[in-house]
């Protein structure tokens, strides 16, 4: 893995956005996140790594309560947002989700027209005060979502008729159009050909500038290239965290070391 | 990795040639079951086909003669003194009578045609609806009373099956409401225009009439409390189908009591129809003290019945929209009830109308549960004279009135059955287009 271009980032130290202590998750009787404890820091880019199944994906949902959706599911431990319990009693997971954004790891686009997809999200906050106030926003999500060249000409098009890159793009427009503080991000280039995927990282690190953006990934390359902090997952636990150029170049777990220099997974 | 570079390091394994010119025994077998099971699946279709064809054949061809109606039409003297006297008789229609088998009398004579009858025989040949009809349209228009009008009265039954081939002279042998010489008179009659088959409007908009004039019967007034049961079905079984599908799909919790709740559901949809007419006796009219032969309890009572098919179709619909699309409006901060409304609810639409269309039009043609709560009221009037005119009001349903039709003796009335169901499978085709259209509207929006 001599090559990947390791940047140097100043990583001053910052505020924590996400605290997860002692997150435990379960399916059923499958205890599919075991005892993770884990801070994120703000207008900072996350990356979780892992092989398949290690509870990435799962632990992402811990974090704007998806899994509140699953029947079988059950968290225990802390999550704080901004020093608040996201699993308190008093907390409704509508306004956490439309504080903490996400794109899923297969493109789900509404089955509306293009324009709507991204509009949906501004619509239902009151986001929009009138219609070219929409319509600007929509502008802007597209174009950060890399996607406003290709679609600008047929906004009235349904989303579900794009390629599956341009679909996972719209989905990023859709998440950023609400303006959240926390954009959750589940393999977001999976479906990417590499200039998409430019222009997606590019808009991570835009984003970075003013949100905590979580990114799970199957790519080192791109961890190393878009994050500043990584975790390692494995089987459940959170094997690793810390800076990614430390990760990546002097992990101190074995298993770190196996999994990104391609020995597991 | 390990597993593939010990794979590359043994011996590759002898490569078998094959020809693809050839057919391989597997193949061969495969394309033969193929082949097979095509000829089944087809075979299966023709079969169907078939009886689908000889069923519309029948019901066409014994069911279109019910919209023609043999008619004579005869032009009657509203004399005054004659009029008064007869409205000041006992049995009215009986004076009436006596007048329109005289002016039939002095039509004949006038047209050229000889007959040793005399007017109370000549008048078999008229429907015993005629006196009715007369004193019904002087009541009317009394301003017409001292001039002379043309009547298009109906023929009597057997009249009328004998322009439609169902009576012959043979079979009139032992009849005695109409004789073989009645059948010469009435061809010389049509050819001299006075009788004459028509389209027959009364069928499709008049009211019941009794056994003993089948001519005048019509199935509108049963339309009509077919009409109040739909509406009575669709503003209840829509809204709490649907509504319950929702609840259960989307909000309620898995549990024990929700399996239980989703096996009764099950289990609703395959009870006998009749049974929901037992308890819709027993509870509306019994219990609930609502009168009986209304469309409202017929509604009730169809309402229950197609409860459990909207909503086991209302739930497949929901089922088959993907998790994804829930996912993804929550995750842009959407309520449950925002992405079900917005998102869910439009995309399984089409699933949900064809389900009730399909619900409604079952309800449509159901008999039994109306047999019970006495849905099969005999009113001879027709609306908005008639009792058949609201919600409360005694009525009976198209399917029963067809039953009814099929029940009586005469034959005529079977041929009205006939066409009853006719109409019956029209409203039902045409809710059933209805329903793909609105599939296909609802679908064009993906
Ligand atoms: N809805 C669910 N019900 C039951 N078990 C689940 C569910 N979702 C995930 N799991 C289980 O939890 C574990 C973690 O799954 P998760 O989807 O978080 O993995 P992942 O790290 O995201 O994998 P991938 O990289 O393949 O996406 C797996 O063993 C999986 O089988
Ligand atoms: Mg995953």
């Amino acid at each position: 893995m001599d090559d990947l271009r390791l940047t140097e980032r100043s990583v001053d130290q910052k505020e924590i956005k996400i605290s997860a202590s002692n997150v435990q998750v379960y399916y059923g009787e499958t205890h599919a996140i075991r005892d993770v404890s884990v801070e994120i820091e703000d207008k900072t880019v996350t990356a979780f790594i892992g092989p398949s199944g290690c509870g990435k994906s799962t632990f992402l949902r811990c974090i704007n309560r998806m899994n509140d959706t699953i029947d079988t599911a059950r968290v225990s431990g802390d999550i704080l947002i901004d020093g608040e319990d996201i699993y308190d009693k008093r907390v409704d997971p509508v306004q956490l989700r439309a504080k903490v954004g996400m794109v899923f790891q297969k493109p789900n686009p509404f089955p509306k027209s293009i324009y709507d997809n991204v509009a949906y999200g501004p619509r239902i906050h009151g986001l929009a005060r009138n219609k070219a106030d929409l319509d600007d926003i929509v502008e802007r999500a597209l174009r950060r979502g890399a996607i406003w060249n290709e679609v600008k000409d047929r906004l009235t098009a349904p989303g579900t008729g794009l390629s599956g890159g341009q679909q996972q793009r719209l989905c990023i427009a859709r998440a950023v159009a609400t303006e959240p503080e926390v954009l959750l991000m589940d393999e977001p280039c999976s479906a990417l050909d590499p200039i998409a995927t430019g222009q997606v990282e590019e808009l991570i690190d835009e984003l970075r500038e003013s949100y905590s953006v979580v990114i799970v990934t199957h790519s080192m390359q791109q961890a190393a290239r878009v994050s500043q902090k990584t975790a390692f997952f494995h089987l459940g636990n959170m094997v690793e965290f810390g800076e990614t150029g430390k990760i990546f170049t002097n992990p101190e777990d074995s298993r770190t070391e196996s999994y990104i220099s391609g020995r597991i997974g | 990795m390990t597993d593939a570079s010990a794979a590359s390091a043994a011996a590759p394994p002898a490569v078998r040639k094959s020809s693809l010119h050839q057919l391989d025994a597997r193949t061969k077998k495969r394309n033969a079951s193929e082949a097979r099971f095509k000829a089944y699946g087809l075979g299966a279709v023709l079969i169907g086909v078939a009886f689908l064809v000889a069923l519309l054949y029948a019901i066409i061809s014994n069911g279109t003669p019910a919209f023609t109606q043999t008619f004579v039409t005869v032009e009657v003297p509203l004399e005054p003194e004659a009029v008064e006297a007869a409205e000041a008789s006992f049995v009215k229609t009986s004076a009436y009578r006596e007048i329109i088998y005289t002016a039939l009398a002095e039509r004949l004579a006038e047209a050229g045609i000889e007959t040793d009858m005399g007017p109370e025989e000549l008048g078999q040949i008229l429907s015993s609806s005629e006196a009715g009809q007369m004193r019904e349209f002087v009541l009317a228009n009394p301003d017409r009373v001292g001039g002379t009008v043309e009547f298009r009265f109906f023929a009597s039954s057997r009249v009328d099956g004998y322009s439609k081939g169902r009576v012959t002279r043979e079979s009139l042998a032992r009849d005695n409401n109409l004789s073989a010489a009645h059948l010469d008179l009435v061809d010389r009659m049509e050819a001299a225009g006075i009788v004459e088959r028509s389209f027959n409007w009364d069928f499709i908009f008049g009211a019941d009439a009794s056994d003993s004039r089948p001519e005048q019967a019509g199935i509108g007034v049963a339309m009509l409390g077919s009409l109040f049961m739909m509406f009575v079905v669709l503003f209840l079984a829509l809204p709490i189908g649907v509504a319950a599908s929702i609840y259960l799909e989307e909000f309620a919790p898995r549990n024990r009591w929700t399996d239980l709740i989703e096996v009764n559901i099950s289990n609703l949809a395959a009870v006998p129809s009749i049974v929901f007419g037992i308890l819709g006796l027993a509870a509306f009219i019994q219990f609930g003290g609502l009168p009986q032969s209304a469309p409202l309890v017929g509604g009730l009572v169809l309402t229950l019945m197609t409860l459990p098919t909207i909503i086991i179709s209302t739930r497949a619909s929901l089922q088959s929209v993907p998790p994804s699309i829930r996912a993804a409006a929550l995750g842009v901060g959407a309520s449950k009830m925002q992405s079900v409304f917005h998102h869910v609810l439009p995309l399984a639409m089409p699933g949900i109308l064809t389900g009730t269309i399909i619900g409604l039009a079952q309800a449509l043609g159901e008999t039994a549960p109306l047999l019970l709560i006495g849905m099969v009221g005999y009113i001879a009037t027709n609306y908005p004279d008639g009792v058949a005119s609201g919600f409360l009001d005694p009525n009976s349903a198209m399917p029963a009135q067809i039953y009814e039709w099929a029940k009586r003796a005469d034959p005529a009335f079977y041929e009205r059955a006939w066409g009853g169901i006719i109409i019956l499978l029209l409203f039902l085709m045409t809710m059933n287009i209805v329903a793909i259209l609105l599939r296909r509207r609802f679908e064009r929006r993906w």
